[in-house]
């Protein structure tokens, strides 16, 4: 038995241990986007600001994508497939840099409004600055599992920084997909 | 490849497809109705497939399962 195999046991005790601690920590974040969502709806009620809906389509899209990708390559490391994790795990990682480009390279220079232009303002960068500061964290920890990867630090039996990076990975889209039709699709336009 | 990953990649992909089908329908309704409960209705289902399928939430309770 190989030193790697011995340590299994132990390992998979810490690990429900390491997963319970992550999933305390995304509920912990949640709260912090459950208070912007909730003033979302205290200050702008039965409208949305004006935007861009085709970009805010393909930037979901985009998002969505990138969690299928995270998804494949999460399921070829636990299968022992290194070269499908690591070409699924750059893929999300250009998905995440199109999403931050699309909502802050474009979104955010041709919204008719700026951050003090009333309620509608305040709510659509501090709502969606918020979330793509995340979606950058994100991609630092994709960049951090996509070189530990290619070193080959993860297996089949250990690869729990791969399991966590795509959890908080498909967490930002979950906030995502609360976040779009609150911003983009329900309620009356400002004008 | 072996059966368990390949029906771990095909739940994937039902698990995509069927998120895409919503965003389009959450679209549509969006853009073309004046039916905001529907709306809240398909992306509660949205987050209810992401936690279950792509975050394993499960796995909190069984800490052995996972390939792990």
């Amino acid at each position: 038995m190989s030193a790697d195999a011995k340590g299994l046991p132990d390992y998979r005790y810490k690990l429900g241990t390491l997963r319970l601690g992550l999933w305390l920590f995304l509920v912990s974040d949640s709260f912090l986007f459950a208070g912007l969502y909730i003033t979302r709806w205290y200050l702008l009620g039965g409208h949305r600001p004006e935007l861009n809906q085709t970009l805010g389509l393909t930037v979901t899209t985009v998002l969505l994508i990138s969690s299928f990708f995270m998804n494949r390559a999460e399921t070829s490391i636990a299968h022992g497939d290194r070269k499908s994790f690591l070409l699924s795990t750059a893929i999300t990682l250009v998905l995440g840099l199109a999403f931050l480009a699309g909502v802050v390279g474009v979104e955010w220079r041709t919204a008719p409004f700026g951050p003090g232009d009333g309620p509608q303002g305040s709510v659509f960068y501090m709502l969606t600055g918020m979330h793509a500061f995340h979606v950058f964290s994100g991609v630092l920890f994709l960049l951090i599992i996509l070189r530990n990867g290619a070193r080959g630090l993860y297996s089949a039996e250990k690869h729990w920084a791969v399991e966590a990076c795509a959890n908080y990975w498909h967490f930002v889209d979950v906030v995502w997909i609360f976040y779009y039709p609150a911003l983009y699709l329900i309620g009356v336009v400002v004008k | 490849m072996d059966n368990r990953k390949s029906a771990a990649l095909r739940q994937g992909v039902f698990v995509f497809i069927t998120l895409a089908v919503l965003t389009a329908a959450e679209y549509w309704i969006g853009v073309s109705t004046d039916m905001a409960a529907l709306i809240f209705v398909l992306f509660l289902i949205k987050a209810t497939l992401v936690i279950n399928f792509y975050m394993h939430v499960s796995r909190l309770f069984s800490p052995e399962e996972g390939g792990h």
